[in-house]
This record gives structure tokens, sequence and C-alpha cells, in this order.
């Protein structure tokens, strides 16, 4: 009996829904092309090859973001800054790490002196701007959507001006690593973005933040009369999105060896509030799950790989992530998660004997 | 009397500045906005000849990326009474109004790189602009004519055809080449077509998978050398070696793209050159001699560079770019 009262929870669960679709998306590729969840590992490199490493290493960026994107959500906010931020990072980043200066001037000789500046200035960086978002909302008063708005314009053209509107290039061995590496022969990518959402799952669920940010987005008023620092908790939270969209930036600009204001991270807030929405996280703030929104991320990029895989005409390809996109989250909708759950109720009772 | 002749003089100093002014010639160009080392190499290119031009003034407004900031700046260049406008399109539509009122000033127009959809209901002095078509029929040329020297002419290869933004002029017209181009090599099969949205991260990511699903890839056409570039990680990532296993044309030849030929991770890259400095300054020349202008598309002289050079590809012989890599600006 009390497996069955679990099921229907289970039905009612978003995650749960979430889940359903990428195995429903995975096994389309299955049927279509078995050698789809072929897996190797490749001898050069050592590390794991195969479509499934790909569809989790390339959905890191997003992850990474959407991690702190899951906060801001259940908060009640938004933040559009995010996709700038990842240029800001990778073009402070390449700054130092441009061959073209005069000290790197022969290509091959990429030494960075203090290599840390190359990766703590762009995170700090984030950080702050994530800090400024936070200042905008808490002290401002200003509505989330509207404060990041700001960065989300002139966060690209502080990138600009940070390499003269330049591209740099850069063959730094230990940049290249970040994402061209492998642990245990998983791509370094997978193993940050596992990092990245067990701190912060201990960081919201171990201790009693996750909490307060449920408190600060269902109710302002009431989580200040009830003796939290709503500010405080509003500080927090984008300083580590800023932070998560700086990291993100990082692996997007070492995957290429080089800063690309005007496409990194382009699209990225829009992925990441789709990641959080199809992890079952409300946008009127409230309740919220980790979990969730990775595996929403790594829908959206199973989704972009079955295009790439399968060759879909580049014509077709937005109408075709719509589709399937618009499939999941009326799956997921109230109305239709509420009869299925409720057909799984009456079959129980049906076996029970419970419904005439 | 005496006012009489400060006025006289006042006026003469008021008229030897007019003729003064009148001798100067003052260009306008606007551009619109720094979106990479491309579009950097070309502001730079006509600001240093135009700008550098005796008895020439140079202004020169970036508009950001912003449509209406190029028309604020077209109507800005008007009311300053500026000789002549040099002007690159952000998009295609919307130009109509605004460059009928240049036209009405009578103020010679010149049109630079991405040009307006109203070209045949405007008047202008000149246009200068790439050639995608001819680019893309090159890339597959330039493929077609090294595996003949590789002895490979006969054989079977498979090409893979990594597009640009879907739309895009450059992606158009580019695809329209390649395809042509490969009717006149039967030995060239295509056996993928996508998007990798000119950027180094999407053709990382799109080779990666193509990798996967395709077994066999010859060649890899690549729409520009950006996403050339992102591949060569992936094709490394797989365990290929880029530039032999897999023959790479790319597009634009940027000097990252060079140094990759040099390296011997990339086969060749066609040029779309952003250096339409010299051009532009002959053609300024040529307006002020009373020249008669030309409605005619005129397409820079632009090389095609790869790693031995001396292959020819219809019109054009190869460079090799090892030769000529430090003489490249962007």
């Amino acid at each position: 009996m009390k497996k069955k009262i679990d099921l229907t929870q289970l039905l009612r669960s978003k995650v749960t829904w979430a889940i359903v679709a990428e195995i429903l998306v995975l096994l389309v590729c299955l049927i279509a092309r078995p050698d789809f969840f072929s897996l190797k590992i490749q001898e050069d490199t050592g590390m794991l090859y195969g479509n499934i490493i790909d569809i989790l290493n390339r959905s890191s960026e997003i992850t990474i973001i959407a991690m702190g994107m899951t906060l801001v959500i259940a908060l009640g906010g938004t933040d559009l800054s995010v996709g700038a931020l990842v240029a800001v990072s990778g073009a402070i980043a390449l700054k130092f790490m441009r061959w073209d200066v005069a000290e790197y001037i022969t290509p091959g000789d990429y030494s960075v002196k203090p290599y840390a500046l190359a990766l703590l200035v762009p995170l700090g960086v984030c950080t702050l701007m994530g800090l400024f978002n936070g200042f905008l909302i808490a002290k401002g008063g200003m509505q989330p959507i509207i404060a990041t708005l700001i960065l989300m314009v002139c966060g690209r053209g502080i990138a600009q001006i940070t390499t003269d509107g330049r591209q740099f290039t850069t063959k730094f061995t230990p940049f290249y690593r970040i994402a061209n590496s492998s642990f245990l022969a998983i791509p370094m990518p997978i193993i940050i973005t596992a990092v990245v959402i067990l701190l912060m799952w201990l960081f919201v669920r171990k201790t009693a933040f996750g909490t307060f940010v449920e408190a600060v987005g269902i109710n302002r008023n009431a989580s200040r009369l009830s003796g939290i620092n709503a500010q405080m908790v509003i500080f927090i939270v984008f300083a580590i999105t800023g932070l998560l969209s700086g990291v993100s930036g990082l692996i997007y600009s070492s995957r290429i060896m080089s800063n690309d204001s005007n496409n990194a991270g382009l699209n990225f807030e829009m992925d990441a509030i789709l990641a959080v929405v199809i992890g079952g996280t409300s946008m009127t703030g409230g309740k919220f799950s980790l979990v969730g929104t990775a595996i929403g991320s790594i829908i959206i990029r199973t989704i972009v790989t079955l295009v790439y895989y399968f060759g879909i005409a580049s014509e077709a390809t937005m109408a075709f992530k719509a589709m399937i996109i618009a499939v999941v989250i009326v799956l997921q909708s109230e109305p239709v998660s509420n009869y299925l759950s409720k057909r799984a109720r009456n079959r129980a009772k049906l076996a029970t004997g419970g419904v005439k | 009397m005496k006012k009489l002749v400060a006025l006289v003089l006042a006026l003469l100093m008021a008229l030897s500045c007019c003729v003064a002014l009148a001798d100067d010639v003052t260009v306008a160009f606007s551009q619109i906005g720094q979106e990479s080392d491309w579009r950097t190499a070309n502001t730079d290119s006509i600001g240093k000849w135009v700008g550098e031009h005796e008895g020439w003034i140079y202004t020169y407004d970036d508009a950001q990326q912003k449509q209406e900031n190029q028309i604020k700046a077209l109507r800005n260049f008007i009311t300053q009474g500026v000789d002549v406008i040099v002007l690159t399109c952000i998009v295609d539509s919307g130009w109509e109004e605004v460059l009928k009122e240049i036209n009405d000033e009578e103020i010679p127009l010149i049109l630079v790189d991405r040009m307006p959809d109203c070209m045949d209901k405007i008047e202008y002095y000149a246009a200068f602009g790439g050639d995608f078509v001819e680019e893309g029929r090159r890339q597959v040329a330039w493929a077609g004519e090294y595996l003949k020297t590789l002895g490979r002419g006969e054989e079977e290869v498979s090409v893979a055809i990594m597009e640009g933004t879907t739309g895009s002029g450059a992606q158009v017209g580019r695809t329209e080449g390649n395809l042509a181009a490969m009717e006149a090599y039967p030995n060239m099969k295509l056996v993928a077509q996508q998007s990798g949205n000119f950027t180094r991260a999407e053709g990382q990511a799109l080779m990666e998978s193509w990798l996967k699903s395709i077994d066999k890839i010859d060649v890899l056409i690549a729409q520009n050398d950006d996403m050339a570039l992102g591949a060569i990680e992936a094709i490394k990532a797989a365990g290929l070696v880029p530039g032999k296993d897999i023959i790479i044309v790319g597009c634009d030849s940027v000097k990252a793209a060079f140094q990759a030929i040099v390296d011997g991770e990339m086969n060749a890259t066609i040029e779309c050159t952003p250096l339409y400095g010299p051009a532009v300054v002959q053609c300024i020349e040529n307006l002020l001699s009373g020249v008669p202008g030309s409605k005619e598309l005129q397409h820079p002289d632009e090389g095609v560079y790869d790693m031995d050079g001396g292959i020819d590809v219809g019109g054009v012989v190869s460079i090799k770019a090892g030769d000529v890599i430090d003489e490249r600006v962007y």
C-alpha cells in the first residue's frame, strides 16, 4: 500500500517527468541508430569517447550556470546577465594568455607569469558583477529581470573593451587542460560540473540556506518578519550565480582556446532558465530542485546532439528543438501530470477493489 | 569708413576660410561595430588609408551593432555636410529612406562589404563587396585540385560541409558555390551538411558528433576559419590527425588559421579580405577627378593560402601561408 502512494507522488513530481522525457529522447536515438550509445576508451587521450560522454561534457557550461539560476528562480527572479558574464570571464582570462602582445610575441611561447591570475581575476570580476546585480535588487529594490538586463546588455561591451574588440588565441597548456584533460577517463568538464553540483547541494541542503532561499522566494516580507536576512540571501545567491558564470566561461574558452566576446555564452541565459523550468522549479519562486535542473540541462544538450548526430538540416534545427521542448513541458504541466497520477491512483484502487 | 573696412576684411577672411574648407574633402565612414578581428582590420584599413590621405578629413562612426545608430550617424553626416559617405550596412533591409535623403543632398555614396537590399532603387558611386559564391567555389576547387596532387583524383572521397549561420549572406553564397563546384569533381561525395553558426564552439561540437555518426570524412569544408579551428580540436580529441586524415579548408584567412596551416593542422584557407582601404581611396580619387561611377559590385583581389602553395583553383594560384603569415594584420 505504501509503495502505491509513493507511485502517485512520484507521478506528480516534475523531476520524474524530466527523467521520463530524457529516457524517451534517448530511446528515439537508440531505435534510430543503435550505435548511438557506443562507448569506448580513446587510446591517444585515455578518455572515454561516445555520444553519452559528449552530451554530459557539452552540457557542463549550462549545468553549472543553471545551478545558480535555480536559486535565483527559487527567489522568484531571473538572471539575464549570465551569458554576458561567460563572455567577460573568457575575455579576461585570454587577456592574460594572448600570444600577440610584446612579451609572448613568438607563437609557441605561451608562458603566463602568474597563471593563477588568469583564473582568479575572471572569477573575481564575475563574482563582483553578480554582487552588483544583487546590490541593485536587494538595496535598489529593482526587479531582477531589469537589474540583470543592465549587465546582459553592457557585459559583452566590457568583454570587447577588455580585448580591444579582438579574438585572442592561446596554446597555453595548463589552460588547455581545464576542458580538454580527463580524470579517471572522464573529461574534466564533467568532473568540474559534478563537484559544483555536489558543493551546491551540500550548501543548500546541509545548511539552512536552501530553506532561506525558498522562504524569501515564497514571501519576502514574511521571511523578514521571521528573522531571515533577505537582503543577504539575495546578495549571496547572485554572487554565486556570477561566480558560476565565470567558471562556465573558463570552460567555454578553454575548449576553443580563445575568447569570443560575441558568441561565448550567447543565449545561455535562456538555456539555463529552460533547464531550471524543465527540472521542475517554478518561475514563481519557492521550492527548487538542483538535480531536476541538472537533468533539464542534459535534456537540452541531448536534443542538440541528436540534431547533429542525425544530420537534421540547419533550417529545421530550431523547429525540431522547439517541438521536443514543447512535448517535455506539456508532459510536466499541472493538468497532464494530475491526470496521469489520478489514473494511477484509480488503477491502484481498482486493483484493491476500491472503485465501483 | 573704418567700420566698412573692417566689414570687408571680415568678409574676405570668412570667404578665404570657406575656400580653404572647400579644398578639404570630408570623408565619413559609418561602420557597423567591432564584432571580430576581421571587422577591426576592416575599420583600421579604411581609417588608415583615408585618414592619412593628404587634404582629406576623415570622420568615423561606430554603430555598435545597431541599425538605428547607423541611421542616426548617416543623418549627422548629412547635417555636417560631408563630401563622401562610406557605408557598411549591418542588415539588408530598412535603408531606402535614409539613403534617399543622402541622394537628395547629392552626397556621393560608397558601399562597402555588406550591401543594402534597395541597391536598385538608390544612387551610389561604387560598391565593393566580397564574392561569397566564388569563395565557396574556390574552397571545393582547392580540395579537388589538392586531392589530384596527392594522386587521389579518382578515389571517391567523403566531403562534409560545415555551414555558417543559416540565412546569412555568406552562408547562402558559399553554400551555393560549394555545391556548384562539387559537380566539377565527381569523385567528391557529400556526406554531411549542417550549420556550425560561424563559431568555434559550435564547429567543435558539430565535428565531434559527425566523427561519431559518419564512418568516414575525408574533406571538411568549413565556411569560416573559426569553425575550422574548432573542428581541429574535435578531430584531435577523436585521435585523428587534422590536415592529414581529414583535409580541412577554411574561409576568411584570419591569422589564427595561418598559424594552424603553418603548424600543419589545417590545409588551406580562402581569403575574404577586409582590407578595403586602397580600393576606397582609389575610388574617391576617381570621384574627385570626375570619373563616372559604376553600379556594378566590385570584388577585391583575394588570394588562396595553403601549406605549400602552387595549387591552381581556376584563376588564382595558391600562396604558401608560411611565407606571408608575418604580414597578416588580423
